[in-house]
């Protein structure tokens, strides 16, 4: 599959609003991706002053939904899409509100960082929360290349990653709770600590969604709510 | 050529006189030109045919020998398509050449259309990116390269010559990619790995703020010591004069390491707050009176505000920028001199300048005078004290708060330090 799929118009304007239309998908794409590199960084580093200027810059990414938005509407209405370029706009519209999705979980990443950068850094530096948010940046990473260059593989790939995501999340669920259980002067910090994890895990099945509809832009098929045995086995066939 | 022409016109008229003739021997002219028309035109079209079946799997064996025209149009043929196969191995053997070449460059290279579509990349760009390369052909750049501040770049190339982004495939990977165009709307994009080199700075910087920071406990306890000492009247008179050079030295020793961790903590290029306003005019007057304490000489310092427009960022910042000005200004312009301190704003943004009339500085010192620990003049510039250190921190906070510094200065000539805030770090500023 390449990006030629989009190249058979007779009329090149339309090529190009097509092209345009994923540019700005990928662009905003990159926004989130720095936002939440940014809010994992932050808490890593406990740098409250970092953390906030995510949360400052949420409404870029907003801004961004809503004219991607009215962009897809607009090319909707004039040029009646069909077929690949339909599926497209139907991702695109999808792929964009799970991005602003993200780009909320990453501003309540970083409210949690600056609150947690005023108390001190335990031992480890939030490792585990770092081994988690690195993953489920690499998730969103992957997504996006997958939804650019329409590689089924590669989405198939984050969405199987899905399940390791879970299982940290609950591995860091148990940790902070046993911790909490051992120290109750320590349930504020470890409670912001889950609620970062629980974040993470939100924006890890965001992501796995993004992949799911560049399954569904470059074969046209529908794998939500099946089991990833089935979606391999119809992906083959096609 | 047209002799040519004429000579196989004539040939096909003679065939033709001669099919009339022979028809006319046997009674039928017309039937006899009819006839060799005929004939004519069956040998043309066998001669396409072989011609097309030639084209078609181009079997040397198929080649057709045919004669009159068709020798010449074969030949023809026949010597142009080797031609262009002699020129096909020519042309390849010349971009394995130039791609081999790209291959052995030290630096990732892509090539890029118009359009910033990918045409071409070598290796170390694949490595350094993660292109594919199935894939990635024909993909625009910034779809695969999604970091803002490269978008940024791509669109407004003018601004700046590189840019320093982390690798979309690794963040401790740094990469400093650069725009150039060439021929008829075509970009290289060059990628070089400076992961090296940032984790130089950052060690670097990691440690003057650790040094200081470290020097700074000692440094307090001697202070104190000294501070107790000085007011002893018991001390032996010998002594005085010493201790207050010791006592001296320390004070400039805590100055220095109080530069150095501020000039750590605003190094960092994090953006200043953009939803802290700062109101200039109370700043600016209190700076005033510090400056005239400085002097222990009558000196005029003028405060005009043109504006009451306020600015958004880090009030202690701001007002670490003024001071450092003012006092600037103050060491090295002479008792009765002239300061003037402004604040204005216009279309492309608000502008705060500090003018004095002092010794003023040397047009080849000015691009260096950011630098840390620059002076101009090693013995002249030591007594009148200061570190070295305040236009460095100046120029840092500035680029926290998107503003620049600009300096216009002369030998003997008096000074001018300008700093340009961008316009959306104003409060007149409207968000679209």
């Amino acid at each position: 599959m390449s990006t030629d799929l989009f190249n058979q118009h007779s009329s090149k304007r339309f090529n190009e609003e097509l092209e345009a239309l994923r540019n700005s998908v990928m662009r905003m794409g990159g926004l989130v991706e720095k936002h939440l590199y940014t809010a994992i960084e932050s808490i890593i580093a406990g740098d409250s002053e970092m953390a906030l200027q995510v949360a400052q810059e949420d409404y870029k990414i907003n801004a961004m939904e809503v004219e991607i938005d009215e962009n897809c509407n607009r090319i909707l209405a004039t040029r009646s899409p069909a077929a690949a370029d339909l599926r497209l706009i139907v991702a695109v519209i999808k792929t964009i509100t799970d991005l602003e999705r993200i780009g909320d979980e990453a501003q309540r990443i970083s409210f949690l960082a600056s609150r947690l950068a005023s108390d001190s850094q335990p031992q480890d530096h939030y490792r585990e929360l770092k081994a988690l948010g690195e993953h489920v940046l690499s998730m969103l990473h992957d997504s996006l290349d997958s939804f650019s260059r329409l590689d089924a593989k590669d989405a198939l790939a984050v969405v199987e990653e899905d399940k390791l995501v879970d299982e940290q999340y609950d591995m860091i669920t148990r940790q902070c709770l046993s911790l909490m259980i051992e120290d109750p002067g320590t349930i504020k910090r470890f409670m912001d600590v889950t609620w970062v994890a629980r974040a993470l895990e939100r924006i890890g099945d965001h992501a796995q969604n993004i992949a799911e509809y560049v399954i569904y832009l470059a074969h046209g098929r529908d794998i939500r709510h099946i089991k990833l045995e089935e979606v391999r086995q119809k992906l083959s066939d096609s | 050529m047209s002799s040519n022409l004429i000579f196989y016109f004539i040939r096909h008229l003679a065939a033709l006189f001669a099919g009339i003739l022979i028809g006319l021997f046997l009674g039928a002219p017309l039937l006899g030109g009819l006839a060799a028309l005929l004939a004519m035109l069956t040998w043309h079209i066998l001669n396409i045919i072989r011609f097309e079946d030639w084209l078609a799997t181009g079997q040397i064996e198929k080649f057709p020998a045919g004669n009159g025209l068709w020798a010449r149009i074969f030949s023809r043929a026949n010597y142009n398509r080797n031609q262009s196969k002699s020129r096909r191995r020519k042309y390849r053997k010349l971009l394995k050449e130039i791609m081999t070449s790209a291959r052995a460059f030290p630096d990732g290279v892509v090539i890029l259309n118009f359009n910033y579509e990918i045409i071409n990349f070598n290796e170390v760009a694949r490595d350094l990116i993660g292109f594919r390369k199935t894939y990635d052909r024909n993909q625009r750049i910034d779809n695969l390269i999604r970091h803002p501040d490269f978008v940024s770049y791509l669109n407004n190339s003018s601004n700046q010559s590189s840019i320093e982004i982390s690798s979309p495939q690794n963040n401790d990977v740094w990469l400093s990619i650069r725009l150039i165009p060439y021929g008829v709307d075509q970009y290289l994009l060059l990628i070089r790995d400076i992961t090296q080199r940032v984790r130089f700075e950052l060690t670097r910087t990691d440690f003057i703020a650790n040094a200081s920071h470290e020097l700074r406990t000692p440094l307090t306890v001697i202070s104190g010591y000294m501070d107790t000492l000085i007011d002893d009247q018991n001390f032996p008179k010998m002594w005085s004069e010493p201790i207050r050079d010791i006592n001296e030295n320390v004070n400039r020793m805590n100055d220095l390491v109080d530069g150095l961790l501020a000039l750590s903590q605003v190094e960092n290029s994090v953006s200043a707050p953009l939803d802290k306003m700062i109101d200039l005019k109370p700043m600016l007057i209190g700076s005033k009176k510090q400056g005239l304490a400085l002097k222990d000489c009558p000196i005029n310092i003028e405060v005009k505000l043109e504006s009451d427009v306020m600015l958004f960022g880090d009030e202690t910042e701001i007002h670490s920028v003024v001071s450092n000005l003012i006092s600037n200004a103050v060491r090295y312009t002479a008792c009765e001199g002239n300061i003037v301190i402004n604040w204005w704003v216009n279309e492309s943004g608000g502008h705060l300048s500090v003018k004095d009339s002092g010794i003023g500085i040397a047009k080849d010192n000015i691009p260096r005078l950011t630098e840390r620990f620059f002076r101009t003049d090693e013995g002249r510039a030591r007594f009148k004290g200061g570190a070295g250190l305040g236009l460095a921190i100046v120029k840092h906070i500035l680029v926290r708060h998107d503003a620049t510094l600009e300096i216009v200065s002369q030998l003997n000539e008096g000074s001018l330090f300008i700093c340009h805030f961008a316009p959306h770090r104003l409060s007149s500023y409207s968000h679209k």
